[in-house]
């Protein structure tokens, strides 16, 4: 059988050694058999008239042959090829149209296939990587969902739980890289040593990190990643113990990943020992994660993930027992969650995404329809001529397989611009912000999406084949050659099936756009939200101090410099520095005591955002101040416990009195009294998880010395545009320190615009596909219309003739697109209000069902039918009556 | 009557098949080599012989390579395939029983039934 197949495909691809090799075998045996005839005393003449007898038609022969061997399907096919390219290039407006449709159609949902496959659907590049976990904690009712992961919850867990196989942890950093004069930033991840053993793909050349190199004395090691490695070290198969400086800190080389190894969505260059002290894993920091350090642990093949959470809380409670703050954080609705690493990652964007999906599927249904009907419509045109040739004697099989070929080259034609369409999409979703979704900058065109999207063309040729070749075979040429000759009346099947076409195409036109204008609605209503401070005119940039080169005191001696530096330039109004910027990505909370706040029943501990800043923070971003003062540097330089809070914070713990004057301490417990801080002003509140942030979470602001961390980021109002403060910005940290870079320079505006991409994006894809709806709505609407009159003309001839006014012939044709209209619009109003309830929660401020938004897009989308209509509906108005009777 | 006998539907395969499996043919070799093992008793239609010849190389019954004639000419030699000599032994087997049968039943005499 497969040889067989074989030799059919050798005979198609070598067609013309087939049919030489045919001809050649005839040939001996003509003369064969001539030269035996004649050897038996027969004349040439007569030998050669007896075997053209006894063999008959050679050209017959050879049919018979290439039919036995089965190569006469592939003639067949080429030949109805070639009469369905014929038939496209008869009608070029129909097939520029369509060609066009299907184009956009199929570049619109390889596009945004392209994505959702990325993000949505590709396994993670590790063995069974469905059975990868993450395991965070969560404390609902402190208004922290989500806080990471402790060391101490690590030390505790790994090897007791044993639903699990192997637990780890890690947490993304960012270090500075190289020698002296030759640093680079490059991004990091800190991770324990079972972190590879999890995931299951470990270093191809050398080991991974022992347990002993999990303390801050011995973690002088590290891993390279594979493109680290090349780049850095062009691949030198001797890398193994070679020295590298991370921070000015000499590590010793041990490993090199393989170059498929990728954690999420991380760019790690480098991979380090989390290193931890006996302090950092003793019990009383157990709820310490802050959501900087995460956790990830890989199911045992016969566990299931209930299984791992409830010995997750099992333990949990056994430990909780001992805990003198049990009480409170059982409050906080303390609990350890268990979820699927690969779903966890990519939460947030799922319902974006899918929304898009659905979009963008309506977008080829309504292409699909519009394409059927045209097909329709010009099918209709050949009913006569199918039945002639039916009459004739074409088998119906044949004339199936015409049409599956027509409308399969021109899906397929249509696929293919589909696929440069798809990969245009693809780098202007790029643009769009695509590859910083999770998992997005595996986003690619690649092979497999092409075939995709090439089969679905097949198949979606064949699927058109179907109506169309049931309304040409539906019924029997003798009625066909009566019923749809020039001049009568379309059957009323086929009309009300286009009508109903018309009707779907308007509803699903009508949802896309409703559903485009609440994207839209919602983010116009996002970007009308205030910050809490004055965006214009501030440029942040962000600065990694390595903890070996800077002291607390060296990180105070450095702001110092900084902010004096910068206050000399020409051009700065104010500058500041703050350890987390708003809109930094970052929204880590922590915990602070109220002095005498006496916790109400079921009130667990708050996580507020705390900030420690120094020289003019305040000014330099523009905050408003409600009561007190601001901070100044002269707080920063000097030791008193000073702090500001915002009016979120202070109306939560003084509803009705003043915060001036009030104390407290940072941290989840009230120190000694010595150590707490008295507040001395209060401020408008800010957003800094983002504009569309609605918890008042409150937020209080500590001199920097208190409050030091890895990396400052350094706010400059200037009275210039603000990015061109950027190289100086850079100059003056260089004038400081030559191996400090400062990264992340971006104004506060572009902060906050980048912050809303989740939302443009998909309200601008949203906007594009409903777009491109109503347009093909439109030349649907049009196409079939123009059909009706062109059907009626003799109709219309005769009622002009016997005195119709052409208001009249108009009006009834204005009054069909209006019922077909009419029904479209409710019907897409159902939809649009079903598609409201789906995406309620990808809503800001904007409820499921707007009147305004409904409305508007129910006349855009009638104003489009209409114009679409009128210009048919003109035509019919004027036949004139002597043309169309004389034309039959 | 003709000396020559009509042919039965389907047995041309069989004889192609068993023409073959005696030694590699050209198209015009099986037309010979049928007359000469059935005494020229058979008669094929010389039109039917190569869509035969086509039908059973696709179903891998028959192979064909080019080869060179007795009077040094390019031809194409059949050979049978193992799937052939399958066919071409069930086949016998198969004629033989209806032949035989058939043999039977028209050697009834009127006693025996």
């Amino acid at each position: 059988m497969f040889k067989g197949l074989r030799s059919i495909f050798h005979a198609l691809i070598r067609r013309r050694d087939f049919e030489d090799g045919m001809s050649e075998e005839l040939r001996f045996h003509i003369e064969q058999y001539t030269g035996e005839l004649v050897r038996s005393g027969m004349s040439r003449e007569k030998a050669a008239r007896q075997v053209r007898m006894e063999l008959g038609s050679s050209m017959n022969i050879k049919a018979d042959c290439r039919k036995a061997f089965g190569v006469h399907f592939f003639d067949e096919f080429r030949r109805q090829l070639s009469y369905a390219a014929r038939l496209l290039r008869k009608t070029p407006a129909f097939t520029a149209t369509a060609l066009l449709t299907l184009a956009v159609c199929f570049g619109a949902n390889l596009t945004i296939f392209a994505v959702i496959d990325s993000v949505l659907l590709r396994p993670l590049p590790f063995p069974q990587p469905d059975r990868l976990m993450t395991i965070f904690n969560s404390y609902p009712k402190a208004a922290v969902d989500r806080d990471g992961s402790s060391v101490t919850n690590y030390y505790e867990r790994r090897g007791h739980i044993p639903a699990f196989a192997s637990l780890s942890i890690y947490r993304y950093g960012s270090e500075i890289v190289g020698d002296a004069g030759a640093t680079e930033r490059d991004p990091t991840m800190r991770v324990s040593p079972e972190f590879f053993s999890t995931l299951g793909l470990g270093p191809v050349m050398g080991r991974t990190f022992t347990d002993e190199e999990t303390t801050s004395q011995t973690d002088d090691v590290a891993i390279l990643s594979n493109p680290f490695w090349r780049e850095r070290y062009g691949a030198d198969p001797d890398v193994i113990g070679r020295q590298i400086r991370v921070n000015s800190v000499p590590r010793t080389v041990i490993g090199v990943l393989p170059s498929s190894f990728r954690f999420l969505s991380s760019d790690a260059q480098l991979f380090l020992p989390l290193a931890s002290s006996a302090e950092d894993r003793l019990p009383s920091r157990r709820h310490s994660g802050g959501n900087v350090i995460q956790m990830i642990a890989r199911l045992k093949p016969t566990a299931t993930l209930a299984q791992a959470q409830s010995e997750i809380d099992a333990q949990n409670a056994a430990l909780e027992v001992d805990d003198p703050q049990a009480k409170m954080i059982a409050d906080a609705g303390f609990r350890s969650l268990v979820v699927p690493l690969r779903a966890d990652h990519v939460a947030a964007v799922r319902p974006t995404l899918l929304l898009l999906e659905a979009g963008v599927l309506v977008l080829l249904l309504i292409g699909a329809v519009n394409l059927v009907n045209l097909l329709l419509i010009r099918a209709s045109g050949r009913v006569k001529e199918v039945a002639v040739r039916q009459a004739l004697g074409a088998g119906w099989r044949y004339l199936v397989s015409e049409v599956v070929v027509e409308t399969t080259s021109l899906t397929f034609a249509g696929g293919l611009l589909g696929l440069a369409v798809g990969a245009g999409g693809i780098n202007l979703l790029r643009g769009l912000g695509a590859d910083r979704l999770p998992l997005g900058s595996q986003i690619a065109f690649d092979a497999r999406l092409a075939l995709l999207g090439l089969g679905a063309a097949i198949v979606m040729g064949i699927v058109f084949a179907l109506p169309v070749a049931w309304y040409q075979l539906r019924r029997n040429p003798g009625n066909a050659l009566q019923s749809e000759s020039r001049g009568g009346t379309s059957g009323h099947g086929a009309q009300v099936l286009r009508h109903s076409f018309i009707v779907s195409q308007i509803a699903l036109a009508l949802m896309l756009l409703t559903g485009a204008g609440l994207l839209g609605l919602s983010l116009q209503r996002v970007m009308a939200v205030s910050p809490g401070f004055q965006s214009d005119h501030v440029l942040t940039g962000q600065i990694l101090l390595p903890w070996a080169d800077y002291s607390e005191t060296g990180r105070m001696k450095f702001v110092e410099s900084l902010m004096e530096k910068i206050g000399d330039l020409p051009g700065v109004l104010s500058a500041g520095v703050v350890n987390n910027v708003p809109f930094s990505g970052n929204i880590g909370k922590s915990a602070a005591t109220v002095a005498g706040h006496v916790r109400r029943l079921g009130e667990s501990a708050r996580g507020h955002y705390s900030y420690g800043v120094a020289g003019d923070y305040f000014r330099a971003m523009g905050f408003s101040l409600v009561a007190g003062r601001f901070l100044t540097g002269d707080d920063s330089r000097g030791s008193e416990r000073v702090c500001i809070v915002d009016e979120d914070f202070a109306r939560y713990y003084w509803p009705h009195g003043s915060a001036i004057g009030q104390r407290l301490w940072d941290g989840s417990e009230a120190g000694k009294d010595a150590e707490a801080f008295t507040i001395v002003g209060v401020v408008g509140g800010v957003k800094q998880a983002g504009l569309t942030q609605n918890e008042a979470q409150g937020a209080i602001y500590y001199p920097y010395m208190f409050r030091i961390g890895d990396s400052v980021f350094v706010a400059v109002r200037t009275g210039v545009p603000p990015e061109s403060f950027a190289l100086t910005l850079q100059k003056v940290v260089r004038q400081i320190d030559a191996n400090v870079p400062v990264s992340d320079i971006r104004s506060m505006d572009t902060r906050i615009a980048d912050s809303l991409v989740a939302r443009r994006s998909p309200a601008l894809l949203a906007g594009v596909f409903s777009g491109i709806a109503l347009l093909l709505t439109c030349i649907g609407t049009y196409g079939v219309l123009s059909y009706a009159v062109t059907q009626r003309r003799r109709e219309i001839g005769v009622r002009i003739a016997l005195g119709a006014q052409s208001r009249q012939i108009r009006t009834q044709f204005l009054s069909l697109s209006l019922r077909l209209l009419t029904a479209g619009t409710v019907l897409g109003l159902i939809g649009a209000w079903q598609a409201g309830r789906t995406m309620r929660g990808l809503l800001f401020q904007v409820p499921p069902l707007d009147v305004g938004v409904l409305a508007t897009a129910a006349c855009v989308t009638a104003a489009v039918c209409l114009t679409a209509c009128l210009v048919p509906a003109q035509r019919a108005a004027q036949i004139s009556p002597m043309k169309a009777l004389a034309d039959e | 009557m003709d000396k020559t006998a009509e042919l039965l539907p389907g047995t041309l395969d069989m004889l192609i098949l068993k023409a073959v499996s005696l030694k590699p043919l050209h198209g015009y070799g099986v037309l010979q080599r049928i007359r000469q093992i059935s005494k020229d008793a058979i008669e094929i239609p010389q039109g039917s012989l190569y869509p035969a010849l086509y039908r059973l190389e696709r179903r891998d019954l028959i192979t064909a390579e080019w080869g060179q004639s007795e009077n040094n000419r390019r031809a194409k030699y059949y050979t049978l395939t193992a799937a052939g000599r399958r066919r071409l032994r069930e086949e016998t087997a198969g004629w033989n029983r209806l032949a035989s049968a058939i043999a039977a039943a028209l050697k009834t005499t009127r006693e025996e039934v």
